[in-house]
């Protein structure tokens, strides 16, 4: 496991920086801070795994990313697109960075083609010919193309989980954002969700993954994030994280969660 | 999520078949209550019971050819003035609850605006009004004015119905299409608004046959429906209950001829989801 690790942290070395955040604030009409002056680089091909206990921005710095949320002051920057009010930049910004929720968030009323083929033929403006073959091939990507005329409604959660990837996938995004994506799956499914996951991780994508899943963070991060009330903790790689945690706060967490 | 509505929507499609036997003897107990009211009532009434006069109004029979009598043509115009009601409210019922929906605080008061006054003052005042007061100063018919009238009311119910509707569908629909980079118009098309009338179908279908029987007032701006030729024919005849009784009849069957169209399509829907 180590040996891979760093033999790619030395590869990503090279990748310039496709995400930069500076100084994000979020405070959501409730009076709830969930981004107090939030800064970080992402590189290209970077896994970047943030931890945290819940309500500590996690989610929140994803759904800004990704402009679900509309931060109140600071930058962000996606592949030299500026995340600002002008919707055509949040639109280009939103065909490169994937989402994939905690809840899948399937369009219930589409077989799983139809939720895949989708957004390719709506937004990248493919004939229905190529997204369907391209949706085909995603979905025998994560193992799943048997069931692209069911309902998602017929599948397992794990199954429905994987259909959410890869419509995610489906868009060619540049960065993959994974919230929590593990957390409302049966124990017995988590793994095929981790599997497809870890996949992309070794295929170089870039990725931003929410999870408590420590296994994962520790075979295929290159860096984690440890968070609280909006701000950073401590930052480091896995390794670091693991054996030699330096904050009190941080090696309370994990002791609790491991 | 989905998964569990699947499960509930099982448990709620077993329930129905419990004890028919008992629900098919409380029908026949009304109807028989119903029966004996009814002959007691038309005892008492002293009334000359004349239905062999009903059908020349329906059909009319001249040299081995049938042609519609005045009540069938009442009708015609009744599925007219409907169809284009229908049309025509379902329109701007959408239209209203996607600008009660939208950002824009002045396209919100707008929709407010017309909902509340729509809503709270009588159908009947409204047809007056339009037929009365805009139609000679804008020039329309006296049809146009009764369509424009009913679309509008029943448009006002129907933009309630379908907010109701979109708003009940859950949050992570939406954010899952924007993630995607579908644009606001789209999500509405492909994802929100599909599954968002399967929900309000069955208050739609009340809607609509609300709209059927309340087109009913514009025989009051003399325009010949299936109200205005009952009147007429009942006027010339004083048949007045069996006339009465043969409107209300041919009103129902538009109705539930509805009811059935609506149902089918609600069963297609559900197989699917």
């Amino acid at each position: 496991m180590t040996p891979q690790g760093e033999s790619t942290v030395q590869e990503k070395k090279l990748g310039d920086h496709i995400v930069t955040a500076e100084k994000i604030n979020k405070t959501f009409s409730n009076g709830v801070c969930a981004l107090h002056d939030f800064s970080t680089q992402i590189r290209r091909s970077e896994v970047l795994v943030i931890i945290g206990p819940s309500g500590s921005g996690k989610s929140t710095f994803l759904r800004c990313l990704n402009g679900l949320e509309e931060i109140d002051s600071g930058s962000i920057v996606i592949d030299g697109i500026p995340l600002d009010k002008n919707k055509k930049n949040r639109l280009e910004i939103r065909k490169e960075v994937g989402l994939v929720f905690q809840s899948f968030n399937l369009f219930p009323h589409k077989t799983v083609l139809d939720n895949i083929t989708l957004a390719p033929r709506l937004v990248r403006r493919k004939s229905k010919e190529t997204a369907q073959k391209l949706s085909m091939d995603l979905l025998r990507k994560v193992n799943i193309h048997e069931k692209a005329n069911s309902y998602p409604s017929q599948l397992s959660g794990g199954q429905q989980q994987r259909v959410a990837i890869a419509r995610a996938l489906a868009m060619h995004p540049k960065i993959m954002m994974f919230d929590e994506a593990t957390s409302a799956l049966d124990p017995e499914m988590i793994g095929e969700v981790l599997d497809v996951m870890k996949t992309l991780a070794r295929e170089g994508m870039t990725m931003i993954v929410v999870t408590h899943e420590m296994g994962f963070a520790r075979e295929v991060s290159d860096r984690v994030i440890f968070m609280e009330d909006g701000c950073i903790v401590e930052e480091g790689t896995a390794e670091h994280f693991f054996s030699n945690p330096q904050k009190e706060r941080t090696k309370l967490f994990l002791s609790q969660i491991l | 999520m989905s998964m569990k509505m699947g499960r509930l929507s099982k448990i709620t499609r077993q329930i129905p078949d419990r004890s028919t036997l008992l629900d098919v003897t409380k029908f026949l107990i009304v109807v028989a209550a119903l029966s004996w009211v009814m002959a007691r009532g038309t005892q008492q009434l002293g009334y000359n019971w004349q239905w062999y006069q009903v059908p020349k109004y329906i059909f009319q029979f001249h040299d081995g050819k049938f042609s519609a009598g005045p009540l069938m043509l009442g009708l015609f115009m009744t599925f007219r003035i409907t169809a284009w009601g229908l049309a025509l409210s379902m329109t701007i019922g959408l239209l209203t609850a996607l600008l009660r929906l939208s950002d824009a605080f002045f396209a919100r008061i707008i929709a407010r605006g017309y909902l509340e006054l729509i809503r709270n003052t009588p159908l009947l005042v409204q047809i007056f009004f339009l037929y009365f007061v805009l139609a000679p100063i804008f020039g329309f018919n006296r049809f146009f004015a009764g369509v424009i009238a009913l679309s509008l009311f029943e448009g006002a119910y129907l933009s309630e119905i379908f907010r109701a509707g979109i708003v009940s569908i859950h949050k992570g629909q939406w954010e899952a299409s924007h993630s995607l980079g579908l644009s606001t118009f789209d999500t509405y098309r492909c994802i929100i608004l599909p599954q968002a009338i399967r929900r309000i179908l069955p208050p739609l279908t009340s809607q609509a046959i609300s709209l059927i029987k309340d087109s009913a007032l514009v025989s009051t701006i003399a325009i010949y429906d299936l109200t205005m030729e009952g009147r007429a024919v009942i006027a010339e005849t004083f048949l007045t209950f069996e006339i009465w009784f043969t409107v209300a009849l041919m009103y129902l069957i538009i109705t539930i001829s509805l009811s059935i169209v609506v149902n089918v399509l609600e069963n297609r829907f559900r197989i699917q989801t």
